[in-house]
C-alpha cells in the first residue's frame, strides 16, 4: 500500500537571478506529522514555504495532496487546500484592524455580499483570539500600535481561523515572550492531535526537541538531513545545520 | 490553554471617554471641518455676499463636480497610488459628449460612449501600473497628456454648443425639489463612497494594499484587479464630473478642467488621506473640496488678484502635504 501523505512536494526548483534558491527539494509531511524545518540564513527555508503556500510560484517542481496531484500557482490555490502560513514577516496590514485582518480575503458578508458583516467579523475574531488565549483589548484596534508580540499573535490566530490542514509557521516566536511561546508549542501539540500537518522553522533549536517528529535540514537550497527527532541530539543537529551532518545517532 | 487572564489586560492603556474617543479618532477631520468653518466665517464677515443663498448655491453647485472625483480619487490615493489623468478626461468627457450631441448621437448612446471612454482610460491607467508596475505618477502623467490631445484633437481646439433642452443638460441645470441635480448626484456618490471604502471587501482591499500590498496579495486576494478597478472609479468619475460640466455650461470644450486634478488631489490630502495608502476618508476628502471651493470663491468674492488666488491655494496644498506627511510618517 502507498503511504498516505498529506502534502508532498517533488523536486522543487526556484532561481533568482543567477541566484540557486531551491535545488530540488523533496517534502513530505504526513497527517498530524509535525516537521521542524532547519537551515542556515538563505538556506532556503522561508522560499520553500513560500513556495508552498503559492506565494512563490517554483520554476520547477509537483504538488500532491492528500496523494493526488495539485498545482498550487496562487495564494488563493493554497488557501483551498486549507494550507495556511503564518509568514516570517507576519504579512500584516498595519492600518486595517485586528478583525480585518484576521479576515483579511475571507470576510464574513451579507447583503448578497455587497456589505461586510462587521458584527459576525468581531464576534468570530473575538472567539478566535479567546480560544487561543490571545489577550488584545479590542478587536477593533488597527494593528500598528500593537506590540511585535500582539501582532505575532494576531499572525497566528488569523492562520487558525480556518481549519488549517497544513499549518506552515515561519518563525512564529521571534518575537514572543517565554509564556507566549509556551503557548504556540502548545498550540502545535494541539493541532497536532487533530491531524494537523505542521512545518516549524524556528531557530530556537530547544523548540524542535518538544514538538517535531522529525527535522529536515536544508542547505544551500538543498535538503542535506531528514531524520526522526530521535535520531538527533542538540549536538547533530547544530553539525547537520552548519553543513555537515554526521550518520546521526541510533539510525537503523 | 487559555492563558492567565491577568497577562496584560492593559494597565497601559489609558481608559477615556467615548466622546474623547471619538475627538482623537476622528482628530483630522474634525480639523479640517473646524478650518472651513473658520474660513467661511471669516469671508461672511469680510464680504458680503458670500453667505447669501445664491452664493452658497453657486458655490456647491460648482465643487459638485470636484466631489465626485474626489470620492474616487480618495480610493486611488489610498492604495497608495494617485490619478493625474482626471483633468484631462474631465476634459474629454465634454468635449466627446458636446461632439457626439452635435452629430446627432442619440442622448443615451453619447452618455455611454462618455461614462465608457471614462472608464476606458481608467483601466489602461491600472493596468499599466498594476501589471507593469510603472509608478502611478509617471503613467497617469502620461495620460494626462494624451487624453487632452484626444480632446484637442475632438474640437479642434474649439468649444461645441450643446443645444435642446434634453435630460442630459438637465443633469448639468435641473433640479429635484429645489435641490441642484449635480449636487444631488455629488451627495449620492459620497454616500456610496463611504459605505465601499468602510464596510466592504473592496474598500478593505484598497485600504490593505495600500499598507501592504503583498500581505493582501498572501490572503488570495487579487490585489492588481483592485488597483485597475480604482483607476477606473476615477476615471469614470472624471468622465461623469466633465459631463456635467459639459450640461451646465451648455457646451463642450477640450480646455476645461485645467489643473482640475490638482484641485482634487489637494482636497484629498487636506482632508486627512494618506499620501502614503493605507488611510483614507471619504469624509474629509468633501471637507476638502468644500475648503479649497471656499477659499477661492471667497477670495474671487474680495476681488483679490486671481494671481493671488492660484498662489494661495498651491500654498495651501503644500502647508496640507506638510501636515499629512508629518502625521502619516510618525504613524508608520
Amino acid at each position: 500500500m502507498e503511504e498516505h501523505f498529506q502534502i508532498e512536494m517533488r523536486n522543487i526548483q526556484k532561481s533568482y537571478g543567477n541566484i540557486r534558491s531551491l535545488r530540488g527539494v523533496d517534502l513530505q509531511l504526513k497527517p498530524g506529522e509535525v516537521l521542524g524545518l532547519v537551515g542556515d540564513n538563505g538556506a532556503g527555508k522561508s522560499t520553500l514555504m513560500k513556495v508552498l503556500s503559492g506565494v512563490v510560484i517554483p520554476d520547477e517542481g509537483e504538488f500532491y495532496f492528500e496523494g493526488k496531484k495539485v498545482s498550487i500557482d496562487s495564494p488563493r490555490a493554497a488557501k483551498d487546500l486549507s494550507i495556511e502560513t503564518v509568514f516570517q514577516d507576519l504579512s500584516l496590514c498595519d492600518t486595517l484592524s485586528v478583525a480585518n485582518n484576521m479576515f483579511l480575503g475571507r470576510e464574513p458578508v451579507k447583503f448578497l455580499g455587497r456589505l461586510i458583516d462587521q458584527k459576525t467579523l468581531h464576534a468570530k475574531s473575538r472567539e478566535h483570539l479567546d480560544k487561543l488565549g490571545i489577550d488584545i483589548s479590542s478587536t477593533k484596534l488597527p494593528v500598528q500600535n500593537m506590540s511585535g508580540g500582539q501582532r505575532q499573535a494576531v499572525a497566528i490566530a488569523r492562520a487558525m481561523v480556518f481549519d488549517p490542514k497544513v499549518l506552515i509557521l515561519d518563525e512564529p516566536t521571534a518575537a514572543l515572550g517565554v509564556k507566549e511561546v509556551n503557548m504556540v508549542l502548545e498550540l502545535i501539540n494541539n493541532v497536532k492531535k487533530k491531524g494537523v500537518s505542521v512545518v516549524l522553522i524556528t531557530h530556537r533549536l530547544q523548540d524542535l526537541f518538544e514538538v517535531c517528529d522529525r527535522i529536515m535540514v536544508l542547505n544551500e537550497g538543498k535538503c542535506i538531513d531528514d531524520r526522526l527527532i530521535e535520531q538527533f541530539t542538540l549536538d547533530s543537529l547544530i553539525k547537520s545545520i552548519m553543513g555537515s551532518p554526521d550518520k546521526g545517532v541510533g539510525v537503523s | 490553554m487559555k492563558m492567565e487572564e491577568d497577562v496584560y489586560v492593559s494597565e497601559r492603556i489609558i481608559k477615556e471617554s467615548q466622546l474623547k474617543k471619538f475627538l482623537r479618532e476622528n482628530l483630522s477631520t474634525l480639523s479640517i471641518f473646524g478650518v472651513l468653518l473658520a474660513v467661511s466665517l471669516f469671508f461672511g464677515i469680510a464680504t458680503g455676499s458670500f453667505l447669501s443663498a445664491s452664493n452658497v448655491t453657486n458655490l456647491i453647485i460648482q465643487v459638485a463636480p470636484n466631489v465626485i472625483v474626489a470620492v474616487a480619487m480618495t480610493f486611488v490615493i489610498t492604495t497608495g497610488g494617485i490619478d493625474l489623468s482626471v483633468g484631462s478626461i474631465l476634459a474629454l468627457a465634454s468635449a466627446l459628449l458636446a461632439t457626439l450631441l452635435a452629430s446627432g448621437t442619440s442622448l443615451i448612446v453619447a452618455f455611454l460612449a462618455v461614462i465608457a471612454a471614462g472608464l476606458a482610460i481608467g483601466f489602461v491607467n491600472g493596468y499599466v501600473v498594476a501589471y507593469h508596475n510603472i509608478p502611478p505618477l509617471i503613467s497617469t502623467l502620461a495620460s494626462l497628456m494624451y487624453v487632452r490631445g484626444l480632446a484637442l484633437l475632438i474640437t479642434g481646439g474649439y468649444s461645441v454648443a450643446i443645444v435642446g433642452e434634453n435630460w442630459i443638460i438637465g443633469m448639468g441645470q435641473g433640479r429635484v425639489l429645489g435641490v441642484p441635480f449635480p449636487v444631488i448626484l455629488a451627495g449620492f456618490i459620497a454616500i456610496i463612497g463611504v459605505i465601499a471604502l468602510r464596510y466592504t471587501r473592496f474598500g478593505n482591499y484598497v485600504t490593505g494594499i495600500g499598507a501592504n500590498e503583498e500581505s493582501v496579495r498572501r490572503t488570495g486576494v487579487h490585489t492588481k484587479k483592485v488597483k485597475i478597478m480604482t483607476y477606473m472609479l476615477s476615471g469614470g468619475a472624471a468622465a461623469l464630473a466633465g459631463l456635467i460640466i459639459a450640461a451646465r455650461l451648455g457646451s463642450g470644450s477640450s480646455n476645461i478642467g485645467n489643473m482640475f486634478e490638482m484641485d482634487v488631489i489637494a482636497a484629498v490630502v487636506l482632508g486627512g488621506t494618506s499620501l502614503f495608502g493605507g488611510a483614507g476618508t471619504i469624509i474629509g476628502s468633501i471637507f476638502g473640496v468644500a475648503l479649497i471651493g471656499v477659499i477661492k470663491n471667497g477670495l474671487t468674492l474680495m476681488h483679490v488678484s486671481p494671481y493671488i488666488i492660484q498662489i494661495t491655494e498651491g500654498l495651501v496644498l503644500l502647508l496640507a502635504v506638510l501636515i499629512n506627511v508629518k502625521i502619516f510618517s510618525n504613524k508608520k
